[in-house]
Protein backbone atom coordinates (compact mmCIF):
# COMPACT_ATOMS: atom_id res chain seq x y z
CA UNK A 1 0.00 0.00 0.00
CA UNK A 2 2.86 2.49 0.99
CA UNK A 3 4.44 1.80 -2.53
CA UNK A 4 1.30 2.58 -4.29
CA UNK A 5 0.75 5.73 -2.37
CA UNK A 6 4.23 7.32 -3.27
CA UNK A 7 3.86 6.34 -6.58
CA UNK A 8 0.81 8.06 -6.66
CA UNK A 9 2.56 11.19 -4.92
CA UNK A 10 4.97 10.67 -7.86
CA UNK A 11 2.53 10.53 -10.43
CA UNK A 12 0.86 13.83 -9.16
CA UNK A 13 4.07 15.58 -9.07
CA UNK A 14 5.03 14.36 -12.34
CA UNK A 15 1.78 15.47 -13.73
CA UNK A 16 1.68 18.98 -12.37
CA UNK A 17 5.30 19.60 -13.71
CA UNK A 18 4.19 18.42 -16.56
CA UNK A 19 3.22 21.45 -18.30
CA UNK A 20 3.64 23.16 -21.77
CA UNK A 21 6.28 25.20 -21.95
CA UNK A 22 6.83 28.19 -24.08
CA UNK A 23 9.48 27.46 -27.16
CA UNK A 24 10.06 29.72 -29.47
CA UNK A 25 10.34 27.49 -32.41
CA UNK A 26 11.93 29.51 -34.62
CA UNK A 27 14.74 30.08 -33.09
CA UNK A 28 14.95 26.40 -31.63
CA UNK A 29 15.88 25.21 -35.11
CA UNK A 30 18.58 27.08 -37.68
CA UNK A 31 18.01 25.71 -41.19
CA UNK A 32 21.15 26.06 -43.53
CA UNK A 33 21.33 25.92 -47.12
CA UNK A 34 24.23 26.85 -48.93
CA UNK A 35 24.47 30.14 -50.81
CA UNK A 36 25.02 28.21 -53.99
CA UNK A 37 22.23 25.57 -53.49
CA UNK A 38 19.58 24.20 -55.57
CA UNK A 39 17.36 24.52 -53.49
CA UNK A 40 15.86 26.91 -51.88
CA UNK A 41 13.83 27.32 -48.57
CA UNK A 42 10.76 29.07 -49.62
CA UNK A 43 8.97 28.85 -45.88
CA UNK A 44 9.48 26.74 -43.04
CA UNK A 45 6.14 26.18 -40.69
CA UNK A 46 6.71 25.26 -37.18
CA UNK A 47 3.00 24.84 -36.68
CA UNK A 48 2.38 22.15 -34.08
CA UNK A 49 6.02 22.53 -32.01
CA UNK A 50 5.82 22.51 -28.80
CA UNK A 51 7.79 21.83 -25.53
CA UNK A 52 6.91 20.23 -21.88
CA UNK A 53 8.46 19.42 -18.95
CA UNK A 54 9.19 16.02 -17.49
CA UNK A 55 10.22 15.99 -13.85
CA UNK A 56 13.89 18.21 -14.68
CA UNK A 57 13.77 17.31 -18.05
CA UNK A 58 12.22 18.75 -20.84
CA UNK A 59 10.41 17.00 -24.06
CA UNK A 60 10.59 19.27 -27.76
CA UNK A 61 8.46 18.55 -30.03
CA UNK A 62 9.79 20.25 -33.24
CA UNK A 63 7.22 19.53 -36.34
CA UNK A 64 8.77 21.39 -39.30
CA UNK A 65 6.90 21.48 -42.56
CA UNK A 66 9.55 23.05 -44.84
CA UNK A 67 8.68 24.38 -48.74
CA UNK A 68 11.43 23.81 -51.17
CA UNK A 69 11.75 25.53 -54.79
CA UNK A 70 13.98 23.38 -57.09
CA UNK A 71 16.17 26.24 -58.55
CA UNK A 72 18.32 24.26 -60.82
CA UNK A 73 17.83 23.65 -64.46
CA UNK A 74 17.19 19.98 -63.80
CA UNK A 75 14.70 17.41 -62.42
CA UNK A 76 15.35 16.72 -58.68
CA UNK A 77 15.58 13.12 -58.06
CA UNK A 78 16.24 13.19 -54.47
CA UNK A 79 17.32 15.29 -51.45
CA UNK A 80 18.81 14.67 -47.97
CA UNK A 81 18.79 16.87 -45.02
CA UNK A 82 20.99 16.54 -41.99
CA UNK A 83 19.42 16.74 -38.61
CA UNK A 84 21.84 17.56 -35.95
CA UNK A 85 20.81 18.05 -32.13
CA UNK A 86 24.67 18.16 -30.73
CA UNK A 87 23.56 19.25 -27.15
CA UNK A 88 21.25 16.64 -26.52
CA UNK A 89 23.10 13.88 -28.37
CA UNK A 90 26.52 14.60 -29.30
CA UNK A 91 27.32 11.31 -30.36
CA UNK A 92 24.07 11.23 -32.65
CA UNK A 93 22.83 12.59 -35.49
CA UNK A 94 19.78 12.29 -37.90
CA UNK A 95 19.03 12.79 -41.37
CA UNK A 96 15.34 13.17 -43.16
CA UNK A 97 15.35 11.72 -47.09
CA UNK A 98 12.98 11.89 -49.93
CA UNK A 99 13.85 9.73 -52.42
CA UNK A 100 11.55 8.94 -55.35
CA UNK A 101 10.44 12.67 -56.19
CA UNK A 102 10.57 13.92 -59.78
CA UNK A 103 10.31 17.98 -59.29
CA UNK A 104 10.67 19.94 -62.24
CA UNK A 105 12.83 23.29 -62.21
CA UNK A 106 10.97 25.87 -60.71
CA UNK A 107 8.32 23.22 -58.95
CA UNK A 108 8.14 23.58 -54.98
CA UNK A 109 7.44 20.53 -53.33
CA UNK A 110 7.56 19.78 -49.23
CA UNK A 111 9.28 17.80 -46.88
CA UNK A 112 8.13 17.03 -43.16
CA UNK A 113 10.68 16.60 -40.69
CA UNK A 114 8.95 15.65 -37.28
CA UNK A 115 11.58 15.53 -34.25
CA UNK A 116 11.41 14.86 -30.49
CA UNK A 117 14.30 15.87 -27.99
CA UNK A 118 14.84 14.90 -24.13
CA UNK A 119 16.81 16.80 -22.91
CA UNK A 120 17.84 18.16 -19.10
CA UNK A 121 16.26 21.34 -18.12
CA UNK A 122 19.40 23.18 -17.81
CA UNK A 123 21.54 23.82 -21.67
CA UNK A 124 22.99 26.25 -23.06
CA UNK A 125 21.96 28.97 -25.86
CA UNK A 126 21.69 28.37 -29.47
CA UNK A 127 19.78 27.11 -31.69
CA UNK A 128 18.95 23.28 -30.15
CA UNK A 129 18.50 21.74 -34.12
CA UNK A 130 20.83 22.59 -36.81
CA UNK A 131 19.12 21.24 -40.76
CA UNK A 132 21.64 20.65 -43.11
CA UNK A 133 21.72 20.21 -46.86
CA UNK A 134 23.51 17.07 -47.13
CA UNK A 135 22.76 16.35 -50.91
CA UNK A 136 20.18 16.46 -53.99
CA UNK A 137 19.97 13.98 -56.69
CA UNK A 138 19.29 14.64 -60.25
CA UNK A 139 17.59 12.90 -63.22
CA UNK A 140 21.35 12.03 -64.66
CA UNK A 141 22.36 11.18 -60.96
CA UNK A 142 24.93 14.05 -60.75
CA UNK A 143 24.87 15.12 -57.27
CA UNK A 144 25.31 18.30 -54.87
CA UNK A 145 25.95 18.61 -51.78
CA UNK A 146 28.87 18.02 -49.02
CA UNK A 147 27.89 14.45 -48.60
CA UNK A 148 28.60 14.55 -44.90
CA UNK A 149 26.31 11.25 -44.58
CA UNK A 150 27.26 9.07 -47.68
CA UNK A 151 23.67 10.69 -49.17
CA UNK A 152 24.72 10.66 -53.05
CA UNK A 153 25.71 6.83 -53.10
CA UNK A 154 22.02 6.08 -50.45
CA UNK A 155 19.98 8.31 -52.97
CA UNK A 156 21.79 6.41 -56.58
CA UNK A 157 21.32 3.28 -55.31
CA UNK A 158 17.40 4.14 -54.30
CA UNK A 159 17.07 6.12 -57.69
CA UNK A 160 18.78 2.70 -59.45
CA UNK A 161 15.84 0.79 -57.80
CA UNK A 162 13.38 2.86 -58.54
CA UNK A 163 14.50 2.71 -62.53
CA UNK A 164 14.57 -1.20 -61.80
CA UNK A 165 11.10 -1.47 -60.58
CA UNK A 166 9.57 0.98 -62.73
CA UNK A 167 11.15 -0.81 -66.22
CA UNK A 168 9.36 -4.07 -64.35
CA UNK A 169 6.43 -2.81 -64.11
CA UNK A 170 6.02 -1.18 -67.13
CA UNK A 171 7.34 -4.13 -68.88
CA UNK A 172 4.44 -5.69 -66.63
CA UNK A 173 2.14 -3.28 -68.51
CA UNK A 174 3.46 -3.78 -71.94
CA UNK A 175 3.13 -7.50 -72.17
CA UNK A 176 -0.17 -8.26 -70.15
CA UNK A 177 -2.10 -5.10 -70.04
CA UNK A 178 -3.49 -3.26 -67.14
CA UNK A 179 -5.18 -6.43 -65.59
CA UNK A 180 -1.67 -7.84 -66.07
CA UNK A 181 -0.57 -4.93 -63.74
CA UNK A 182 -3.18 -5.00 -61.13
CA UNK A 183 -2.23 -8.24 -60.64
CA UNK A 184 1.56 -7.70 -60.22
CA UNK A 185 0.72 -4.59 -57.73
CA UNK A 186 -2.01 -6.91 -55.49
CA UNK A 187 1.07 -9.44 -55.80
CA UNK A 188 3.29 -6.31 -54.58
CA UNK A 189 0.74 -5.03 -51.57
CA UNK A 190 0.40 -9.16 -50.38
CA UNK A 191 3.90 -9.16 -50.18
CA UNK A 192 4.40 -5.98 -48.02
CA UNK A 193 1.74 -7.08 -45.66
CA UNK A 194 3.25 -10.62 -45.50
CA UNK A 195 6.81 -10.00 -44.75
CA UNK A 196 7.67 -11.19 -41.52
CA UNK A 197 9.43 -7.97 -39.44
CA UNK A 198 11.69 -8.10 -36.95
CA UNK A 199 12.80 -5.38 -33.75
CA UNK A 200 16.07 -4.94 -33.72
CA UNK A 201 18.03 -2.55 -31.31
CA UNK A 202 21.05 -1.66 -32.04
CA UNK A 203 23.96 -0.70 -30.08
CA UNK A 204 27.98 0.03 -30.17
CA UNK A 205 30.67 -1.29 -28.24
CA UNK A 206 29.21 -3.11 -26.05
CA UNK A 207 27.28 -6.20 -24.87
CA UNK A 208 22.93 -5.79 -24.48
CA UNK A 209 22.65 -6.74 -20.41
CA UNK A 210 20.16 -8.63 -20.99
CA UNK A 211 21.43 -11.49 -23.03
CA UNK A 212 25.43 -11.32 -20.52
CA UNK A 213 24.12 -14.40 -19.14
CA UNK A 214 23.58 -16.40 -22.33
CA UNK A 215 26.55 -18.46 -23.68
CA UNK A 216 28.19 -16.69 -26.96
CA UNK A 217 29.48 -18.97 -29.93
CA UNK A 218 30.72 -17.59 -32.99
CA UNK A 219 28.43 -18.93 -36.17
CA UNK A 220 29.05 -18.34 -39.84
CA UNK A 221 27.21 -16.71 -42.41
CA UNK A 222 25.91 -18.80 -45.37
CA UNK A 223 25.98 -16.95 -48.55
CA UNK A 224 23.56 -16.28 -51.59
CA UNK A 225 25.00 -15.26 -54.88
CA UNK A 226 23.78 -13.50 -57.82
CA UNK A 227 25.25 -14.42 -61.02
CA UNK A 228 27.03 -11.51 -62.15
CA UNK A 229 27.66 -9.29 -59.12
CA UNK A 230 30.51 -7.56 -59.08
CA UNK A 231 31.66 -8.23 -55.70
CA UNK A 232 31.28 -12.13 -53.93
CA UNK A 233 31.14 -13.18 -50.21
CA UNK A 234 33.78 -14.80 -49.50
CA UNK A 235 33.53 -16.69 -45.61
CA UNK A 236 32.00 -14.54 -42.77
CA UNK A 237 30.65 -15.05 -38.80
CA UNK A 238 29.47 -13.18 -36.12
CA UNK A 239 29.43 -13.48 -32.07
CA UNK A 240 25.83 -14.76 -31.24
CA UNK A 241 24.69 -15.16 -27.95
CA UNK A 242 20.61 -16.22 -27.75
CA UNK A 243 18.86 -13.18 -29.75
CA UNK A 244 22.17 -10.80 -30.26
CA UNK A 245 24.86 -10.87 -32.78
CA UNK A 246 27.66 -9.07 -32.21
CA UNK A 247 30.80 -7.95 -34.18
CA UNK A 248 29.91 -9.04 -37.89
CA UNK A 249 32.73 -9.72 -40.12
CA UNK A 250 32.73 -10.75 -43.61
CA UNK A 251 35.40 -10.94 -46.25
CA UNK A 252 34.72 -10.31 -49.94
CA UNK A 253 36.59 -10.24 -53.03
CA UNK A 254 35.96 -7.86 -56.08
CA UNK A 255 35.39 -9.83 -59.42
CA UNK A 256 34.84 -6.40 -61.44
CA UNK A 257 37.59 -4.54 -63.00
CA UNK A 258 36.77 -2.02 -61.61
CA UNK A 259 37.80 -0.30 -57.83
CA UNK A 260 35.26 -0.52 -55.47
CA UNK A 261 34.70 1.92 -53.05
CA UNK A 262 31.67 0.77 -51.35
CA UNK A 263 29.88 -2.56 -50.58
CA UNK A 264 26.51 -3.73 -48.62
CA UNK A 265 25.80 -7.04 -47.68
CA UNK A 266 22.15 -7.61 -47.12
CA UNK A 267 21.69 -9.69 -43.35
CA UNK A 268 19.30 -12.92 -43.25
CA UNK A 269 18.78 -14.32 -39.59
CA UNK A 270 16.65 -17.84 -39.48
CA UNK A 271 14.81 -18.29 -36.45
CA UNK A 272 14.65 -22.11 -34.69
CA UNK A 273 11.43 -22.55 -37.22
CA UNK A 274 12.97 -21.22 -39.92
CA UNK A 275 11.27 -17.99 -40.40
CA UNK A 276 13.61 -15.71 -42.43
CA UNK A 277 13.94 -11.82 -41.39
CA UNK A 278 16.19 -9.48 -42.96
CA UNK A 279 17.65 -8.55 -39.84
CA UNK A 280 20.12 -5.31 -41.38
CA UNK A 281 22.50 -4.46 -43.59
CA UNK A 282 26.21 -4.69 -42.95
CA UNK A 283 28.20 -2.32 -44.95
CA UNK A 284 32.24 -1.67 -44.71
CA UNK A 285 33.50 0.52 -41.75
CA UNK A 286 35.51 2.54 -43.64
CA UNK A 287 34.15 5.55 -45.23
CA UNK A 288 35.21 4.18 -48.43
CA UNK A 289 36.86 0.59 -48.69
CA UNK A 290 39.36 1.13 -52.04
CA UNK A 291 39.29 -2.28 -52.78
CA UNK A 292 41.25 -2.73 -56.97
CA UNK A 293 40.25 -5.69 -59.03
CA UNK A 294 40.65 -8.73 -58.16
CA UNK A 295 41.46 -8.24 -54.11
CA UNK A 296 39.78 -8.99 -51.02
CA UNK A 297 38.42 -7.05 -48.26
CA UNK A 298 36.49 -7.36 -45.27
CA UNK A 299 33.54 -5.63 -43.78
CA UNK A 300 33.58 -5.33 -40.23
CA UNK A 301 31.35 -3.60 -37.36
CA UNK A 302 31.73 -3.04 -33.69
CA UNK A 303 27.94 -3.17 -33.12
CA UNK A 304 25.32 -5.41 -31.29
CA UNK A 305 22.26 -6.09 -32.51
CA UNK A 306 18.93 -7.48 -30.46
CA UNK A 307 16.49 -9.26 -32.49
CA UNK A 308 13.11 -9.74 -31.47
CA UNK A 309 9.23 -9.51 -32.47
CA UNK A 310 5.86 -8.67 -31.05
CA UNK A 311 7.02 -6.10 -28.96
CA UNK A 312 9.83 -7.70 -27.04
CA UNK A 313 9.62 -11.56 -27.49
CA UNK A 314 13.20 -12.27 -28.18
CA UNK A 315 14.15 -14.40 -31.68
CA UNK A 316 17.02 -16.61 -31.12
CA UNK A 317 19.22 -16.77 -34.02
CA UNK A 318 19.42 -20.60 -35.83
CA UNK A 319 21.07 -18.92 -38.89
CA UNK A 320 22.72 -15.86 -41.07
CA UNK A 321 22.87 -15.47 -44.83
CA UNK A 322 24.70 -12.78 -46.21
CA UNK A 323 23.85 -11.50 -50.01
CA UNK A 324 25.33 -8.50 -51.69
CA UNK A 325 22.91 -6.31 -51.48
CA UNK A 326 24.85 -2.51 -52.54
CA UNK A 327 28.46 -1.78 -54.64
CA UNK A 328 29.77 1.76 -55.05
CA UNK A 329 32.45 1.71 -57.58
CA UNK A 330 35.31 4.57 -58.19
CA UNK A 331 33.16 6.34 -60.99
CA UNK A 332 30.07 6.80 -58.50
CA UNK A 333 27.91 4.27 -60.48
CA UNK A 334 26.43 1.89 -58.22
CA UNK A 335 25.11 -1.95 -58.46
CA UNK A 336 22.51 -3.62 -57.12
CA UNK A 337 20.71 -6.83 -57.47
CA UNK A 338 18.18 -7.07 -60.58
CA UNK A 339 14.59 -8.18 -59.71
CA UNK A 340 15.16 -11.63 -61.00
CA UNK A 341 18.11 -12.44 -58.69
CA UNK A 342 15.98 -11.70 -55.76
CA UNK A 343 13.34 -13.91 -57.45
CA UNK A 344 15.13 -16.36 -57.94
CA UNK A 345 16.75 -16.52 -54.29
CA UNK A 346 13.47 -15.96 -53.44
CA UNK A 347 13.69 -12.50 -51.52
CA UNK A 348 11.20 -11.22 -52.79
CA UNK A 349 9.25 -11.83 -49.68
CA UNK A 350 12.11 -11.45 -47.63
CA UNK A 351 13.12 -7.92 -48.58
CA UNK A 352 10.89 -4.67 -48.36
CA UNK A 353 10.31 -3.16 -51.70
CA UNK A 354 12.37 -0.32 -52.76
CA UNK A 355 11.33 3.10 -51.96
CA UNK A 356 9.51 3.42 -55.88
CA UNK A 357 7.55 0.06 -55.64
CA UNK A 358 6.02 1.37 -52.02
CA UNK A 359 5.13 4.73 -53.74
CA UNK A 360 3.75 3.52 -56.87
CA UNK A 361 1.85 0.77 -54.92
CA UNK A 362 0.64 3.38 -52.22
CA UNK A 363 -0.70 5.31 -55.58
CA UNK A 364 -2.25 2.21 -57.06
CA UNK A 365 -4.30 1.52 -53.36
CA UNK A 366 -5.46 5.17 -53.40
CA UNK A 367 -6.22 5.69 -56.49
CA UNK A 368 -6.54 3.04 -58.82
CA UNK A 369 -4.60 1.37 -61.70
CA UNK A 370 -5.30 4.56 -64.46
CA UNK A 371 -3.37 6.87 -62.33
CA UNK A 372 -0.86 4.29 -61.89
CA UNK A 373 -0.53 4.11 -65.53
CA UNK A 374 -0.37 7.61 -65.83
CA UNK A 375 2.44 8.25 -63.30
CA UNK A 376 4.67 5.09 -65.37
CA UNK A 377 4.08 6.82 -68.07
CA UNK A 378 5.85 9.87 -66.84
CA UNK A 379 8.93 8.06 -66.75
CA UNK B 1 -15.29 21.39 8.20
CA UNK B 2 -11.85 19.34 9.00
CA UNK B 3 -10.81 17.86 5.55
CA UNK B 4 -8.98 14.20 5.35
CA UNK B 5 -5.18 14.98 4.29
CA UNK B 6 -4.03 14.39 1.07
CA UNK B 7 -2.86 10.65 1.54
CA UNK B 8 -6.18 9.56 2.82
CA UNK B 9 -7.73 10.92 -0.17
CA UNK B 10 -4.79 9.46 -2.55
CA UNK B 11 -5.68 6.10 -0.62
CA UNK B 12 -9.46 6.19 -1.19
CA UNK B 13 -9.40 7.56 -4.90
CA UNK B 14 -6.71 4.05 -5.34
CA UNK B 15 -9.58 1.89 -3.41
CA UNK B 16 -6.72 1.50 -0.87
CA UNK B 17 -8.55 2.59 2.32
CA UNK B 18 -10.18 0.08 4.61
CA UNK B 19 -14.03 -0.35 5.07
CA UNK B 20 -14.52 2.15 7.52
CA UNK B 21 -11.87 4.87 6.29
CA UNK B 22 -13.84 4.38 3.20
CA UNK B 23 -16.97 5.55 4.22
CA UNK B 24 -15.93 8.32 6.38
CA UNK B 25 -13.71 9.72 3.18
CA UNK B 26 -16.95 9.01 0.98
CA UNK B 27 -19.37 10.71 3.15
CA UNK B 28 -16.96 13.83 3.52
CA UNK B 29 -15.89 14.08 -0.28
CA UNK B 30 -19.92 13.66 -0.78
CA UNK B 31 -20.52 16.51 0.98
CA UNK B 32 -16.97 19.03 0.19
CA UNK B 33 -16.75 19.49 -4.05
CA UNK B 34 -12.52 20.63 -2.68
CA UNK B 35 -11.99 17.39 -1.25
CA UNK B 36 -14.28 15.71 -4.61
CA UNK B 37 -12.20 17.68 -6.89
CA UNK B 38 -8.48 16.02 -4.98
CA UNK B 39 -9.74 12.75 -5.62
CA UNK B 40 -10.73 12.88 -9.00
CA UNK B 41 -7.36 14.34 -9.98
CA UNK B 42 -5.63 11.42 -8.02
CA UNK B 43 -7.97 8.98 -10.03
CA UNK B 44 -7.55 10.41 -13.07
CA UNK B 45 -3.46 9.88 -12.36
CA UNK B 46 -4.00 6.12 -12.32
CA UNK B 47 -4.45 6.01 -15.97
CA UNK B 48 -1.35 7.90 -16.18
CA UNK B 49 0.24 5.05 -14.21
CA UNK B 50 1.40 3.07 -17.03
CA UNK B 51 3.53 5.67 -19.33
CA UNK B 52 5.84 6.12 -16.12
CA UNK B 53 8.34 3.17 -17.82
CA UNK B 54 9.24 6.09 -19.79
CA UNK B 55 10.66 7.64 -16.43
CA UNK B 56 14.69 8.06 -16.87
CA UNK B 57 16.12 4.85 -15.02
CA UNK B 58 18.53 6.26 -12.22
CA UNK B 59 21.81 4.66 -11.96
CA UNK B 60 21.70 2.18 -8.78
CA UNK B 61 25.19 1.64 -8.68
CA UNK B 62 26.54 4.63 -8.99
CA UNK B 63 24.33 5.58 -5.93
CA UNK B 64 25.80 2.96 -4.10
CA UNK B 65 28.83 4.02 -5.06
CA UNK B 66 28.51 6.81 -3.69
CA UNK B 67 26.49 6.25 -0.70
CA UNK B 68 30.27 3.69 0.39
CA UNK B 69 32.60 6.74 -0.77
CA UNK B 70 30.41 9.10 1.51
CA UNK B 71 30.82 6.34 4.31
CA UNK B 72 34.13 5.60 3.38
CA UNK B 73 35.18 9.16 3.95
CA UNK B 74 32.62 9.81 7.33
CA UNK B 75 34.90 6.71 8.74
CA UNK B 76 38.24 8.42 7.69
CA UNK B 77 37.06 11.67 9.01
CA UNK B 78 35.97 10.02 12.05
CA UNK B 79 39.34 8.15 12.43
CA UNK B 80 40.72 11.42 12.24
CA UNK B 81 38.55 13.46 15.00
CA UNK B 82 39.19 9.86 17.53
CA UNK B 83 42.84 9.87 17.22
CA UNK B 84 42.85 13.39 18.30
CA UNK B 85 40.61 12.62 21.40
CA UNK B 86 41.25 10.58 24.40
CA UNK B 87 40.22 7.40 24.11
CA UNK B 88 37.18 6.09 25.48
CA UNK B 89 36.32 3.49 27.39
CA UNK B 90 36.90 -0.07 25.61
CA UNK B 91 33.32 -1.64 25.40
CA UNK B 92 31.95 1.96 24.17
CA UNK B 93 34.31 1.17 21.18
CA UNK B 94 33.38 -1.95 20.48
CA UNK B 95 29.60 -1.39 20.59
CA UNK B 96 30.82 1.39 17.74
CA UNK B 97 32.55 -0.46 15.77
CA UNK B 98 29.28 -2.98 16.00
CA UNK B 99 26.85 -0.64 15.27
CA UNK B 100 28.91 1.29 12.75
CA UNK B 101 29.23 -2.42 10.82
CA UNK B 102 25.60 -2.91 11.58
CA UNK B 103 25.18 0.26 9.95
CA UNK B 104 26.91 -0.94 6.90
CA UNK B 105 25.53 -4.11 6.64
CA UNK B 106 22.03 -2.84 6.57
CA UNK B 107 23.19 -0.02 3.79
CA UNK B 108 24.67 -3.02 1.64
CA UNK B 109 21.29 -4.74 2.03
CA UNK B 110 19.29 -1.88 0.94
CA UNK B 111 21.42 -1.08 -1.96
CA UNK B 112 20.98 -4.48 -3.27
CA UNK B 113 17.01 -4.44 -2.13
CA UNK B 114 17.03 -1.23 -4.82
CA UNK B 115 19.34 -2.57 -7.21
CA UNK B 116 17.14 -5.29 -7.89
CA UNK B 117 13.53 -3.67 -7.76
CA UNK B 118 13.66 -1.25 -9.75
CA UNK B 119 11.34 0.27 -11.97
CA UNK B 120 10.86 -1.92 -15.32
CA UNK B 121 13.31 -0.03 -17.29
CA UNK B 122 13.85 -0.72 -21.39
CA UNK B 123 17.09 -2.63 -21.69
CA UNK B 124 20.55 -0.44 -22.52
CA UNK B 125 23.68 -1.18 -23.52
CA UNK B 126 25.83 -2.46 -20.60
CA UNK B 127 28.62 0.74 -20.78
CA UNK B 128 26.40 3.16 -21.07
CA UNK B 129 26.75 3.21 -24.91
CA UNK B 130 24.49 4.82 -26.99
CA UNK B 131 21.38 2.74 -28.28
CA UNK B 132 18.85 2.72 -31.57
CA UNK B 133 16.10 1.52 -31.65
CA UNK B 134 12.00 1.80 -32.81
CA UNK B 135 9.62 2.93 -30.85
CA UNK B 136 5.99 2.87 -31.51
CA UNK B 137 5.85 6.19 -33.69
CA UNK B 138 9.86 6.63 -34.40
CA UNK B 139 13.24 5.83 -34.01
CA UNK B 140 14.84 6.96 -30.81
CA UNK B 141 18.75 7.39 -30.06
CA UNK B 142 18.81 7.34 -26.42
CA UNK B 143 23.00 8.31 -25.11
CA UNK B 144 22.83 8.84 -21.19
CA UNK B 145 19.03 9.29 -20.45
CA UNK B 146 18.86 12.10 -22.79
CA UNK B 147 17.23 11.37 -26.47
CA UNK B 148 16.62 12.08 -30.02
CA UNK B 149 13.29 10.04 -32.24
CA UNK B 150 12.36 11.16 -35.36
CA UNK B 151 8.97 10.50 -35.50
CA UNK B 152 6.74 9.52 -38.62
CA UNK B 153 3.46 11.09 -37.93
CA UNK B 154 2.45 11.47 -41.31
CA UNK B 155 2.79 7.18 -41.88
CA UNK B 156 -0.21 6.11 -43.53
CA UNK B 157 -2.40 3.29 -41.42
CA UNK B 158 -2.62 -0.50 -42.15
CA UNK B 159 -5.88 -1.88 -42.14
CA UNK B 160 -5.31 -2.83 -38.46
CA UNK B 161 -4.69 0.52 -37.29
CA UNK B 162 -0.73 0.27 -37.42
CA UNK B 163 1.26 2.75 -38.74
CA UNK B 164 2.25 1.59 -42.25
CA UNK B 165 6.34 1.94 -41.59
CA UNK B 166 9.11 -0.25 -42.89
CA UNK B 167 12.14 -0.61 -40.47
CA UNK B 168 15.68 -1.48 -41.36
CA UNK B 169 18.54 -1.77 -39.47
CA UNK B 170 22.61 -0.79 -40.54
CA UNK B 171 24.84 -2.66 -38.71
CA UNK B 172 27.36 0.54 -38.83
CA UNK B 173 25.16 1.97 -35.76
CA UNK B 174 22.37 3.16 -38.14
CA UNK B 175 18.35 2.75 -38.13
CA UNK B 176 15.65 3.83 -40.42
CA UNK B 177 12.16 4.49 -40.75
CA UNK B 178 10.38 4.11 -44.49
CA UNK B 179 6.86 5.31 -45.31
CA UNK B 180 4.43 7.05 -47.75
CA UNK B 181 3.53 10.12 -46.51
CA UNK B 182 -0.32 10.35 -46.42
CA UNK B 183 -0.44 14.01 -47.06
CA UNK B 184 2.02 14.19 -50.08
CA UNK B 185 2.49 10.70 -51.19
CA UNK B 186 5.79 10.97 -51.35
CA UNK B 187 8.28 8.35 -49.72
CA UNK B 188 10.40 9.80 -46.97
CA UNK B 189 13.00 7.97 -45.36
CA UNK B 190 14.36 9.41 -41.65
CA UNK B 191 16.92 7.86 -40.32
CA UNK B 192 19.37 7.81 -37.40
CA UNK B 193 22.91 7.25 -36.90
CA UNK B 194 25.22 6.80 -34.04
CA UNK B 195 28.41 8.54 -35.02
Amino acid sequence: MCNKLATLFVAGVAALCAQDMPLDPYNSVKINLPADSPLTLIEAKMGESHASARGSAVVLDLNMALTLRNSSASRVRGVTLLVAAQEVTPGGKASVTVPSLDVAPGQNFPVRIDLRLLRPGQTGGGPLVQVNLDGVLFQDLSFYGPNRLDSRRSMTAWEMEAQRDRKYFKAVLATHGPDGLKQAMLESLARQSERPSLDVQVSRGGRAVTSAAVPEHRAQFAFLRFPGAPVEPVDGWAEIAGNEARNPRIDVRNRSSQQVLHVEIGWIVTDRQGTRYMAASLPNAEPKLFLPPGSSGRLLQDTALRFSKNRGEPVPIAGMTGFVSQVEFADGKVWIPNREALAGAQLLGILAPSPEEERLTDLYRKKGPKALVEELGKF
Amino acid sequence: MTHPSQSILALYAGKELGWLAARRAERHVARCSQCRQVVEAFAALHDDLVGFGDVPPLSWSRLAAEMKANIRLGLAAGECVRSESPAPLAWISGMRAAMAGAAMVVLLAAGLVLERSTLPVPPVAADESMVLRATANGVELNQGGQSLSLLHMRAAQRPGGQLDVTYSAGAQGSMRARYVDSDTGNVTINNVYVQ
